[in-house]
């Protein structure tokens, strides 16, 4: 579908309202502030990925959720290994250095922070459009940023010239970054769309 | 220092030694490298998906066929003989896993198996396949001395 200037500012009302809950989230969780960008839709060809998110070899914590129902998409979070290692210690209440790589307790809060985060988006969403919409187990990977974002947009093995998606960034005090992203299935952002009125 | 030339997504490029072509952070996606080690001339190709057919279209350097049709010909039309032409890849991981869920169609493998069968459609040796794992690849490719060179985070580093 071709998108017009006025869906993305639809898209982009749908980021602020699920990004304001999950900036909110991590903000609770780590009892920290957390300052949320003013979320950025996008309309572009996937090759451009590497303007949104950097270097593409940068390694980072991806947390992808898989949103299911009657609207289904694709959320993402990621954040660079420093960042990622900031939260886990915040969540752990220490200054030890964490093992992000293999440390299956490193790991498993790290997909508790992007299911929590996931969550709040979701349910925004489904508050505010009145679809019914379930996030997925989380599944993580600490690796190069571009391979594993690939991964995601590539799994079912289709590809559309251009990707739709909802860009927010989250920045806490201290020296906390990361990204949010919402990736609606074809067909999902005009169900949004419609049930919004737009 | 050797020039380095960066090969995007769903993008191929072709030079003359000394070159080192470069992608960055392969995840499912593969890296397809062929070089004619006489003439020192060599290409790299950055696929996503195994073929065009039946695909929603759009950029032939997206799919593993028509990518590697289009690099043959830039590399033949640089003097290339196609029967010196040597072939080597990496990529192909799956970087998620679900629990519970069986990974449905896990696009690394077929990417790679569409790679190596449209190599062989053309005739070309596939040196080396440094495929699958749940990792990220970073590769740089020699175009003179068909060396690949394969950077990851956690799971080392090799010239292949």
């Amino acid at each position: 579908m071709k998108i017009t200037q006025f869906q993305l500012d639809a898209l982009r009302e749908i980021g602020n309202i699920g990004s304001g809950h999950a900036a909110t989230a991590l903000s609770t969780l780590l009892q920290r502030r957390i300052d949320m960008s003013v979320p950025e839709a996008w309309a572009v060809p996937f090759e451009q990925l590497s303007a949104i998110v950097g270097q593409l070899d940068t390694p980072q914590a991806v947390i992808y959720v898989k949103v299911e129902g009657e609207a289904p998409g694709k959320a993402v979070f990621f954040f660079p290994v420093e960042s990622a290692e900031i939260v886990v210690q915040a969540l752990f209440g220490t200054n030890e250095p964490m093992d992000l790589y293999t440390g299956e307790m490193a790991q498993s809060a790290l997909k508790e922070v992007g299911n929590i985060l996931v969550s709040s988006f979701i349910m925004a969403l489904t508050q505010f459009s009145g679809i019914p919409l379930q996030p997925s187990v989380p599944a993580l990977a600490v690796d190069m940023i571009g391979a594993s974002l690939e991964a995601i947009l590539l799994e079912e093995g289709v590809l559309e010239d251009t990707v739709l998606f909802i860009d927010t960034q989250l920045t806490g005090i201290p020296r906390i970054e990361g990204q949010f992203i919402f990736l609606p299935d074809d067909g999902s952002l005009k169900k949004l769309l419609g049930a919004m009125g737009v | 220092m050797n020039e380095v030339i960066t090969v995007g997504m769903a993008d191929f490029k072709t030079a003359t030694a000394p070159v080192l072509l470069l992608t960055a952070g392969l995840g499912s996606c593969i890296g397809i490298c062929v070089h004619d080690p006489f003439l020192k001339v060599g290409g790299m190709a950055h696929i996503m998906l195994p073929t065009a057919n039946g695909s929603l279209g759009g950029n032939p350097a997206k799919y593993a066929d028509t990518a590697l049709e289009l690099l043959l010909k830039e590399i033949a039309s640089m003097g290339a003989n196609r029967s010196r032409l040597r072939a080597k890849m990496a990529g192909g991981a799956q970087m998620f896993s679900f629990p519970g869920k069986p990974p449905v169609l896990k696009i690394g493998d077929r990417n790679a198996e569409a790679v190596e069968k449209e190599l062989k459609k053309h005739g070309i040796p596939l040196l080396v396949a440094d495929v699958g794992g749940s990792f990220g690849r970073t590769i740089h490719f020699n175009v003179g001395t068909g060396d690949l060179h394969i950077r990851t985070i956690n799971h080392g580093e090799k010239v292949v």
